[in-house]
């Protein structure tokens, strides 16, 4: 619903809208669907002036067709594949992270949606050398860990700082700073948040869950609608700045004691892809850092592909990685004898 | 694109209102005066007021709200945080120095298992001052189970000062520990004490205003979370959202004041395929909601802390014990006493004790 009002567009002057509000059309709708010839007699105003507005507001508010060969040419030459800079991740994504979409993962506490998205901040911003943006809405953010992760992907202390400068961070803990951040990337955005000599290429936000879940369920009316202009926000956010966008949410339990995605139906339309992450639950340890990542929903792969990775290799070299993913950075010293 | 007014954290009736009246952007309210805006949106002209005072405030601060930081600048800003000792090295380790400041850490455990005796012992070890690698900081204590008891703050305080006293070196440190006797650590830690959740969440409403004037609180503790949310809840889903209020708030005040927030959780039985486990209360939603998550355990006569979900550091189980002075390492001759003793255990046994099924060796 949009308002008449002055400088709406050029013929439509203050006068004229006086006299259209005489005869309640106060919107653009009112405009458009009644009968120009009528309202012209009523309200007295030129029938040639009316149409004019009538067309320009039209065409304003119209969207332009585009042709498939010119979205296929814009794909080829737009489009980029963000490695996540694990091998069996990339797999199930089709190589990587799309830009102009919306991915989600979702698990359990501690099932390592953090680490991943932690994994693919370092991976953009170290090996691909573009600029992330990340919104922590859990604190689970930490610094010290990034480095970590980029230390072991280079040794040169200026990379490394280089790395860690073009990972914008950002917290937010309600849904209202969810808006005020996304709506700012999406207006001055570009510019401030990316460093020299890179473009942003990545917009993460861990966890969307933790703000959505607030505002939903119970006696609130707000909540659906507020999830979904959030929705609504990332997507153009994807489309328009050109960027990947990753989030993560929180599983519950249905009725069967079956892990379903957090935040509901309505929700679920919203990302392209979903990756479930979980633990393998092995028998006779409560430490273990293998986790399986399955597809649930995916426009390019099969659902319910798994592969299965080791949370710890993200934090340590390649050739560590092939040596042995139980070599954790610290031996547990009670592990051992068993 | 404008950012739209029903993405402006104003009252549903009002941005009702204003929409159907045709204000759909930000950018529409920007010019217009409260009477007019009062006049066209038919709200009140209190309301208008509030309305615009929230627009103009946005325009106004700018850019970057929330303070946008790079990865680099968030790093220097941890580095300067530190974090907090827990007198037990093994466990420090496993955190990486200490219980971290910035952050939420959730310590689950069974009845007993020490996770009172941990709380009281970060109370009295952030108050440790700066020349020994302490934070110098306060504490802010809820207690919503009646279960602090001031005279084991005595005892590990005490305990705490001979430490320092014995570690003292040069002047500076001695004259810092003029400052850290029993009486200001004792002086430096607030109790509050919180009897349902209602005044348990009151109370975290009016702790940021606390914060503001006790500017060294560095670490606010709530034992237990899980007990008044345990009960007197028939709408389950009203628990939840209660609860992720909570951990939304209590980061927020974690991350804003630079402190330590740690709950403690208790633990419930959860029975599935066959066999029972031991889990953390409050359901599997809860556990998004603090940072850091701590399960302290048994495992025959040894206590062990097993760090289950962290951002930064991988998972790992620790021993320790509570002595009379408060959380401390197991000696290494014991370590080696109990890894001995646990292989000699039969193999189904040691199968139970790290994944806490059907434990039973402490009920």
């Amino acid at each position: 619903m949009v308002f008449l009002r002055e400088g709406l567009c050029p013929g439509l002057t203050g006068e004229f809208i006086q006299a259209l509000r005489a005869k309640d059309i106060t919107t653009v709708e009112d405009l458009v669907f009644a009968d120009t010839e009528e309202l012209a007699q009523k309200c007295s105003v030129s029938y040639k002036a009316l149409l004019a507005v009538r067309r320009v507001l039209l065409a304003q508010h119209s969207a332009f067709p585009v042709s498939g060969a010119d979205l296929y040419e814009e794909l080829l030459s737009s489009t980029a594949i963000l490695s996540t800079g694990n091998a069996s991740l990339d797999k199930l994504l089709d190589s990587g992270l799309y830009t102009g979409e919306l991915t989600e993962l979702v698990g359990a506490p501690g099932s390592g949606k953090t680490q991943v998205c932690c994994g693919v901040s370092v991976n953009i911003a170290c090996e691909l050398k573009q600029s992330v943006l990340y919104v922590d809405s859990t604190g689970g953010l930490s610094a010290e860990h990034l480095l970590q992760m980029v230390k072991a992907k280079t040794n040169n202390m200026e990379e490394q700082v280089e790395a860690l400068k073009r990972i914008q961070v950002t917290r937010v803990f309600d849904i209202f700073s969810l808006f005020e951040c996304l709506h700012n990337l999406r207006s001055t955005g570009i510019a401030q948040v990316v460093a020299r000599g890179s473009s942003l290429k990545a917009v993460i936000v861990d966890s969307v869950s933790a703000v959505l879940a607030l505002a939903l369920g119970g006696k609130q009316t707000e909540g659906m609608s507020l999830m979904m202009q959030i929705a609504g926000e990332l997507r153009t956010i994807a489309k328009d700045l050109n960027v990947a966008v990753l989030v993560t949410n929180h599983v519950t339990r249905d009725s069967n004691g079956m892990l379903k995605a957090g935040l509901g139906q309505s929700w679920s339309h919203v990302p392209r892809t979903r990756i479930l992450l979980q633990r393998v639950e092995q028998s006779g340890s409560t430490c273990c850092n293998l986790r399986t990542a399955t597809v649930i929903k995916s426009s390019r792969q099969p659902c319910h592909l798994t592969e299965e990775f080791d949370m710890i290799s993200w934090a340590q070299s390649g050739d560590e990685v092939s040596g042995s993913g139980s070599q954790g950075k610290r031996k547990l010293p009670i592990d051992s004898p068993s | 694109m404008q950012r739209t007014v029903s993405s402006l954290p104003i009252a549903p009736p009002v941005k009702v209102k204003l929409i159907s009246s045709g204000f759909q952007y930000v950018a529409d309210l920007c010019d217009l005066r409260p009477l007019q805006l009062s006049k066209e949106a038919g709200i009140s002209q209190q309301e208008a007021v509030d309305v615009l005072q929230e627009v103009r405030g946005k325009r106004d601060q700018g850019v970057a709200p929330g303070g946008g930081l790079t990865a680099l600048e968030l790093f220097e800003k941890e580095q300067g945080l530190g974090s907090i000792v827990t007198f037990c090295s093994a466990l420090d380790s496993v955190l990486g120095g200490g219980l971290p400041v910035g952050k939420t850490s959730e310590v689950c455990g069974a009845p007993g298992v020490g996770k009172t005796q941990l709380c009281i012992q970060l109370a009295v070890d952030v108050q440790i001052p700066l020349c020994f690698g302490g934070l110098g900081g306060h504490a802010v204590y809820i207690d919503t189970e009646g279960s602090f008891l001031v005279q084991r703050v005595v005892d590990m305080a005490e305990a705490a000062v001979k430490h320092c006293s014995l570690l003292a070196e040069d002047t500076e440190q001695r004259e810092a520990l003029k400052g850290f006797t029993l009486e200001t650590i004792l002086s430096n830690l607030f109790l509050f004490r919180c009897h349902d959740y209602v005044e348990l969440l009151a109370e975290i409403y009016l702790l940021p205003d606390f914060l503001a004037q006790h500017p060294e609180v560095r670490l606010v503790v709530i034992d237990s979370i899980a007990f008044p949310f345990r009960h007197d809840f028939e709408d389950l889903s009203q628990r939840t959202r209660l609860l992720n209020g909570l951990a939304q708030q209590l980061i927020q005040m974690a991350t804003q004041h630079n402190i330590a927030v740690v709950l403690t959780n208790q633990m419930t039985t959860k029975v599935g395929n066959g066999q029972s486990k031991l889990v953390p209360a409050l359901g599997e939603s809860w556990g998004h909601a603090a940072t850091q998550r701590l399960i302290l355990h048994w495992e025959g006569q040894q206590r062990l802390a097993s760090l289950y979900k962290s951002p930064s550091h991988p998972e790992a189980t620790v021993p320790y014990q509570i002595t009379g002075e408060g959380f401390r390492d197991v000696i290494t001759t014991d370590c080696l006493n109990v890894s001995a003793d646990s292989s000699a255990i039969p193999s189904g046994n040691a199968c139970k004790r790290l994944r806490l099924e059907g434990d039973n060796s402490h009920i």
